[in-house]
């Protein structure tokens, strides 16, 4: 449905994407995924025809974006990251406007302006004027003016962004509800919302497509690792001697904890091993004479993938303090769509 | 082609509907209707007026007769030209700078409608708004010079307001070139009026040029051209420099948006 091989995009001398390849099957949601910066805009815009690319082809429903762009425009639904209103019309008369530049026939009209009203459940304020609505409504508009034409191929930038928890579970439910008629992209920074509502997930830093895969599959092939978090009464370089030993375990490291008793702290350990290492990890710990008060087994996260996919020292300690202070910020998210 | 007409109408009416829910543009047509009732009274009927200065020279029993309705209708139209001169900026400034600040120039880029479909679209419509402001105009001059013996020809009358609107279509047409280099309206405004100022004027620099080059320059005066419409005089030459000027602005404002994505960051 939509394809894209070996796309490059140069501002000036700094190149913003560089050779960016990846497809999109019909009815799948892709999500694209990078830190901001990461060319995920300028990939977008490439794909909707709004800026041409230095090399590269990118096609849409069998069309190419740059040599036939009309085909493709009339294709395509787009949500720039600021939704394009007229915000002195009414959200109705807009779409009205919207499906006839996109040109939906007379007839048919009607028929697209409410069902877009519906699915974004903007129906009570179809005679409100833009300028009055808040911004969730206003994104909500933005997604109706991208689907109000029926197009095979959607593509959403950034469409939560600047939502307050409930908007953003609404406008997720909204593109799932897409998928399966239209081809979705959406890009985003927020990593839940990629396994929440993406099929596949292409993740793309300082210009590079660095992994494309379904979510699952990129904690397994990337992840693969058991980690556990353990509050222990002992000394750290003992402890990190006994647990080093043990096959399988990769690292062993301190994590602050907050008003500990004197002596006791937390340790994270990562294991590669197959087996469940915990029962060995505990037996350790135990005979040699060290206090565990609590042990916690947790799965390598999307999350942990996409650092060690957009962090370029993975390994490096200043990496891993990033890590520790990314998790927390972004599980409330979680929490709040799940 | 119908398609292309369609997306015309669309752009059209999404245009005049924005124009007519503007309290800016009703602003704007509250200047000119108080301008030029203003300078049409005063011009008629004041002190100084036509009326009072044909009646003074009758009383002093000299000069030749003067056709008073057609004298006064080539001057209020001349006045007119000069009040539009200075408000038509105002009503090109936020053709596109609007577009570009509220990004929905990206929705423009996006649809399947070409950049001159989308120009032509908003030329039509911000012309139509200063049709609309022209028409009361025109149906109280008629009214008033209905009463002049011998009677005004409708066909000068005519003539005179489709070169103050061909005028118009003009300096839309390359205020909204202007618009379309800029996100700033003000400054939009501002270029727009230098460079129709320039061009009102333009005959006066080419008479000091002179020779050749003086002549050529002078003929895209603006003022000279209107001039030759409200005497009643109809030329095919005027006609085609209006024609080109908005040729021109649409043709560069087309270039101008496609430059813009290209050049974009």
């Amino acid at each position: 449905m939509i394809e894209v091989e070996n796309l490059t995009k140069v501002y000036g001398s700094t190149p913003a994407i560089a050779d960016v390849s990846f497809a999109v099957e019909p009815g799948e949601i892709l999500g694209f995924l990078g830190p901001n910066g990461a060319g995920k805009t300028t990939t977008m815009r490439i794909l909707t025809g709004y800026l041409p690319a230095n090399s590269g082809t990118a096609r849409i429903a069998g069309h190419d974006v740059h040599t036939d762009s009309m085909a493709v425009r009339k294709r395509i639904g787009y949500l720039p990251e600021t939704p394009p209103l007229y915000t002195d019309m009414s959200v109705e008369s807009f779409l009205y406007f919207v499906a006839r530049i996109k040109g939906v026939a007379a007839g048919d009209r009607a028929t697209r302006v409410t069902s877009a009203l519906r699915r974004c459940n903007l129906e009570e304020k179809r005679r409100v004027l833009i300028r009055k609505l808040s911004k969730g409504f206003r994104q909500r508009v933005g997604i109706a003016q991208a689907i109000v034409h029926d197009p095979p191929a959607i593509i959403l930038d950034e469409p939560t962004v600047g939502l307050d928890p409930r908007q953003i579970i609404d406008v997720r439910n909204l593109i799932k509800s897409l998928a399966g008629d239209h081809t979705i992209i959406l890009s985003t920074h927020i990593l839940p919302e990629v396994s929440m509502t993406c099929s596949r997930v292409a993740i793309i830093n300082k210009g590079r497509i660095v992994a494309t895969n379904t979510p699952d599959q990129l904690v397994t092939q990337l992840g693969g690792k058991t980690r556990y978090e353990l509050e222990v009464e002992g000394e750290f370089e003992s402890v990190r001697n006994q647990l080093g030993a043990i096959e399988g375990v990769q690292s062993v490291e301190s994590l602050p904890l907050a008003d500990a008793p004197e002596g006791r702290y937390r340790i994270r350990v990562e294991s590669q091993s197959p087996v469940d290492a915990g029962r060995i990890i505990s037996t350790a710990i135990v005979q040699s004479g060290l206090g565990l008060y609590e042990m916690r087994r947790s799965q390598v996260s999307l999350e942990d993938v996409f650092l060690q996919l957009t962090t370029e020292e993975a390994i490096d300690p200043a990496a891993q303090e990033t890590e520790s202070e990314i998790a927390p910020e972004t599980e409330p998210h979680e929490e709040g769509a799940a | 082609m119908g398609i292309i007409f369609a997306n015309i109408i669309a752009i059209y009416r999404k245009e005049l509907q924005g124009y007519f829910a503007s309290p800016f543009a009703y602003i704007i047509a509250g200047i000119f209707w108080f301008l030029s009732g203003y300078f049409f009274t005063g011009l008629l009927l004041g002190p100084d007026g036509l009326i009072a200065g044909v009646a003074a020279q009758d009383q002093q029993g000299g000069g030749a007769p003067v056709d008073v309705a057609y004298q006064f209708l080539s001057l209020f139209l001349s006045v007119l030209g000069s009040i539009a001169l200075f408000l038509l900026p105002m009503l090109s400034m936020g053709l596109y700078t609007e577009e570009r600040k509220r990004g929905t120039l990206e929705l423009l880029a996006t649809s399947p409608v070409t950049n001159w479909a989308v120009a032509l679209g908003k030329l039509l419509a911000v012309l139509t708004f200063f049709i609309t402001m022209v028409l009361p105009l025109m149906a109280y001059e008629a009214f008033a010079l209905s009463a002049s013996n011998p009677p005004i020809q409708p066909a000068v009358l005519l003539l005179g307001h489709l070169g103050l609107i061909l005028l118009a279509a003009s300096v839309l047409s390359l205020g909204m070139f202007v618009s379309s280099l800029t996100d700033s309206t003000i400054l939009a405004a501002v270029m727009t009026f230098a460079i129709v100022l320039m061009l009102w004027v333009i005959d006066l620099i080419a008479d000091r040029v002179g020779g050749n080059v003086g002549q050529a320059i002078g003929h895209l005066s603006l003022l000279k051209h209107y001039t030759n419409f409200i005497q009643g005089m109809f030329s095919s030459g005027s006609l085609i420099l209006f024609g080109s000027y908005v040729v021109l602005g649409l043709f560069l404002t087309a270039q101008a948006i496609e430059a813009f994505r290209f050049q974009r960051s």
